[in-house]
């Protein structure tokens, strides 16, 4: 078996995890070598063979045993997301540069970046699954040892109830190619060419699948894990968990519940749908509660992905690559939010509202990130954030308006959570007790690496046809 | 096949076996230090899986020997199970004779082609088992002993009392199946003693008892070797009819005692207590995947799940025990802040821990996960839902361990002891456990040793 350039992208995050936990007190060098050298492969690739080329990367290895085999495959979407990850993972490392950690911390974000490459690059569904369950133990450590006050509840909580739904994932996935098995006779994995059942039977693992994949995203009413392991978690772990993990949910919706069932997906739409509307509209109303900052970005992530689902599930060219698209933007946007409550929390310990005010006047660098991030967030045109949401509602105009409404109104709500916290933090009077003082602007590492994430949210804003045309390219045999 | 002539080649092992234990009892009638009786066992351990090894291809199927894939992996695990107890063992010359004779019973039981050889390797390897649990010089290891003596006694009547009804059907000792109800009872109540064994619920409630009052070391010993044997003693049984009612009983009875482990864990703070209900729920796990097997027509080559989860748990369970005898914790409490003080022990158990608890990429997932695909294949759903479900509560401890341990703080131990082969065992044990989980490719390797394509 000969590895390629694929098994390499997630092999060098992998491997150099192993060296930095060796490396002692130069680990988190050899962190920073190991995903920048990720990335650049990721960028050298993608360069060299193209949007049309990066597919002909396939690697298939020899049968290992009933049809499982070491394979891995990339396309537009997937390619897009492996970017999102390294790109994520590099500026986590570096947004932790000053951290007085252990080695463990830098390794354990390049293993996890390892299997979130894997996951999204992952074409045998035994592969898939052993990646999709590896990302969970490095996230539990990086909650449980290196996060806030309520940490070790956060961890426990995180990984119980995400392996719940990883065994739902996996009864449906164990259904689905024992079902195929008697359809045709042969042992297949290859999550392109499996088709689910017709009956109950197609309907029970189908639900097991979206039920697997609905706790990553998260679905409501499984989201309960996420508030709490968002804002335990370290900022750059919140950065890694919203910005990359909660689209492996999504992701598998795209890649293996979606192609499995077209038919029933499309028939259960109303249903689905209104999942995905409950979670724009929960999270928003949640969101609006909070006097936590970080806990309210969580909350926002939840009425986000809700977007991307609306979108996915009207299977309209608009809707899927406007949901997908959605799942880029809301990394980009979320992740320089969370960067951004970690810096404060760096700076002055507090992340409540109420513990801050005209932080303009004193950090007015901060203010201006914070700003651009808040309006991609809330899907201000001219930025990314608009296209995806733009094009999701649009997709489910289409198919289900009454569903579209609700996302609208979503957008309505997510400007009135976000607007006043903004508002409160940065340009209100500050209140007794507050810490604005010890607020300092940021620091050139700092800026460097929000402005990274902010020219990426404009030129994804601006012209975002390259973007949308990768992700087509991924998406045309999934429409109707 | 060569009946004809004495099968000295599959013998082999069982005669290095004895060999070990004379000189052991020799040795013990001048004055030997312990560490040249530990090489003595280890030794004899060793050249006995490489018999076992050299020699797997020779297949003999005389009137009381039968030499077979199930024979020779069944030996594997045995022996195997028991180098982690020998390469630490105390005790003496004594411990080590009856360690040798415990294994030569299991060596008996995996060789025999008749009923009444199983129940003599039976006895031969449970014997040992209660004398070295009263060895121990623990608080309550006498009470423990007489629990697994009467325990085991029960079993062996049950084997014996079925084994007759057998015979009354079919007028035969050897591993026949019958066609009478008599037969049908009869290889039920065996099936029982073999359950007996295992720790399957009902039947387990000697189990925590005995691991609790044994030393980890043995403990490790008895949740790994005795269990194999128990489960080659198993589906020797099933095999004979894998349509009777014990086979079809395996599923309900798997899954029952893999949730009823599961959730009795969750309660335990003595680790010892823990890791004895723990393998009380793994061996349910392994009960459903007996029981899928059986439904799926008992072939030999089906079997390699079975095998593959024993070997994957032969290395988890004696890494923690031995993993137990180096950090010296007795409770829950005394694993708080390990991770600090001693940072890669706690590694390594990690590794063991979330392996036991079947999280991806370790050998413990991918044994489950074979056991899991087999229900699925034998339409097991409900047995699966339960397994699912117990996996979920198992996470509960085992993950709440590496929180003790990673997250935690706490205050070192004053009765922390150097035990540093027992420290390098737990390393290879998880290094093995984490191996296994990369490769698929040995379960084929597996099923195609024990006849059939991947």
């Amino acid at each position: 078996m000969t590895l390629g350039w694929l098994s390499l992208a997630w092999m060098l995050p992998a491997l150099f995890g192993a060296a930095a936990m060796m490396a002692g007190a130069r680990a988190r060098g050899v962190a920073l070598w190991g995903s920048g050298l990720t990335l650049s492969l990721w960028f050298v690739l993608g360069w060299t063979y193209g949007l049309e080329g990066v597919e002909s990367l396939s690697e298939s290895g020899p049968v290992l045993a009933w049809g499982i085999r070491y394979a891995l495959f990339t396309d537009g979407l997937s390619w897009s997301l492996c970017g999102l990850t390294a790109f994520l993972t590099l500026l986590s490392l570096l947004s932790s540069w000053r951290l007085r950690v252990s080695a463990a911390y830098w390794a354990c974000f390049l293993w996890l970046e390892a299997a979130l490459m894997g996951v999204f690059l992952a074409r045998d569904l035994f592969l898939f699954y052993v990646f999709w369950e590896a990302t969970l133990i490095p996230m539990f450590f990086i909650i449980g040892l290196w996060g806030s006050e309520n940490r070790r509840h956060a961890a426990m909580k995180f990984f119980l109830f995400t392996f719940f739904g990883s065994l739902f994932l996996l009864l449906g996935l164990l259904g689905l190619v024992s079902e195929n098995h008697r359809m045709t006779g042969g042992w297949n994995w290859d999550m392109a060419a499996l088709t689910g059942p017709d009956g109950g039977m197609g309907l029970a693992i189908f639900l097991a699948l979206i039920l697997g994949f609905g706790v990553k995203v998260p679905i409501v009413p499984f989201h309960a894990w996420l508030p709490d392991a968002h804002t335990e978690a370290p900022a750059a772990g919140s950065v890694m968990l919203a910005g990359v993990m909660l689209k492996m949910g999504v992701y598998g919706i795209l890649r293996v519940a979606i192609p499995a069932f077209p038919k029933l997906a499309w028939d259960l739409l109303p249903w689905l749908g209104l999942l995905a509307a409950v979670n724009v509209i929960y999270g928003a109303i949640c969101a609006m509660a909070q006097s936590d900052l970080k806990r309210l970005v969580a909350y926002s992530s939840v009425s986000h992905l809700g977007f991307c689902l609306l979108g996915v599930f009207s299977r309209t060219p608009e809707g899927l690559t406007g949901g997908s698209l959605q799942l880029i933007n809301h990394g980009l946007s979320t992740g320089a939010l969370f960067l951004l409550v970690g810096f404060l929390y760096e700076r002055a310990h507090r992340r409540g509202l109420a513990d801050f005010g005209d932080l303009a006047s004193r950090a007015p660098w901060m203010t201006l990130f914070f700003s651009i991030a808040i309006f991609s967030s809330i899907g201000l045109p001219g930025l990314n954030g608009f296209v995806g949401e733009f094009m999701s509602l649009a997709g489910m105009t289409r198919v289900f308006a009454g569903l579209a409404v609700a996302g609208v109104l979503g957008v309505a709500l997510s400007a009135a959570y976000a607007l006043p916290a903004y508002q409160a933090v940065f340009w209100r009077e500050p209140g007794p007790g507050s810490v604005s003082a010890q607020v300092g602007d940021l620091d050139g590492r700092e800026k460097a690496i929000l402005w990274a994430l902010t020219v990426l949210m404009f030129a994804i804003g601006l012209y975002p046809k390259p973007w949308l045309e990768m992700i087509w390219s991924a998406m045309q045999g999934l429409q109707l | 096949m060569n009946s004809a002539a004495f099968p000295v080649a599959v013998l082999a092992p069982h005669l290095a076996l004895g060999l070990g234990l004379f000189a052991a009892l020799l040795a013990g009638m001048g004055r030997v230090g312990e560490r040249p009786l530990r090489v003595l066992v280890v030794a004899a351990l060793g050249a006995a899986l490489a018999l076992v090894w050299a020699w797997h291809r020779t297949q003999t199927g005389g009137p009381l020997i039968r030499s077979d894939e199930f024979s020779w992996l069944g030996q594997l695990l045995c022996y195997g199970g028991a180098i982690p107890l020998a390469l630490v063992l105390s005790g003496g010359d004594i411990s080590a004779a009856l360690l040798l004779g415990s294994a030569l019973g299991m060596g008996l039981l995996a060789v025999s082609g008749n009923l009444l050889m199983l129940f003599i390797g039976l006895q031969f390897m449970s014997l040992p088992g209660y004398v070295l649990v009263s060895r121990q010089g623990r608080p309550r290891s006498y009470e423990g002993a007489v629990k697994y003596f009467f325990a085991g006694g029960t079993a062996s009547a049950l084997f014996l009392m079925g084994l007759a009804l057998h015979y009354a059907d079919t007028r035969s000792l050897a591993l026949e199946a019958g066609s009478g109800v008599l037969s049908e009872a009869g290889l039920a109540l065996m099936g029982a003693a073999a359950l007996f064994k295992i720790g399957c619920v009902p039947m387990h409630f000697w189990l925590p008892d005995v691991y609790e009052s044994s030393s980890p070391e043995l403990a490790g010993f008895f949740s790994t070797s005795m269990k194999a044997a128990g489960f080659l003693l198993l589906m020797r049984l099933v095999a004979l009819g894998p349509d009777s009612a014990l086979a079809g009983s395996l599923p309900a009875l798997g899954a029952l005692t893999m949730i009823f482990g599961a959730i009795l864990a969750l309660r335990q703070q003595g680790l010892q207590r823990l890791f004895a209900y723990s393998s009380i729920s793994h061996a349910g796990n392994l009960i459903l995947g007996v029981g899928a097997w059986a439904a799926q027509g008992a072939r030999a080559a089906g079997a390699a799940p079975v095998f593959f989860y024993l070997a994957v748990y032969l290395l988890m369970s004696n890494g923690v025990f031995q993993f137990l005898r180096a950090s010296s914790a007795v409770s829950r409490g005394d694993l708080r802040g390990l991770g600090q003080r001693d940072p890669s022990q706690a590694a390594a158990a990690s590794a063991l821990l979330l392996s036991l608890a079947g999280i991806p990429p370790t050998g413990g997932f991918l044994a489950k996960f074979l056991i899991f695909w087999e229900l699925v294949k034998a339409g097991l759903y409900g047995a699966l839902a339960v397994a699912g479900l117990a996996t979920l509560v198992s996470l509960g401890y085992y993950l709440g361990l590496v929180r003790d341990m990673v997250f935690e703080e706490g205050d070192r131990l004053d009765r922390a002891r150097q035990a540093s082969l027992s420290r390098s065992l737990v390393w290879v044990c998880a290094a093995g456990a984490l191996m296994l989980g990369l490769g698929p490719s040995l379960v084929s390797a597996l099923a195609r040793a024990l006849g059939g394509g991947g």
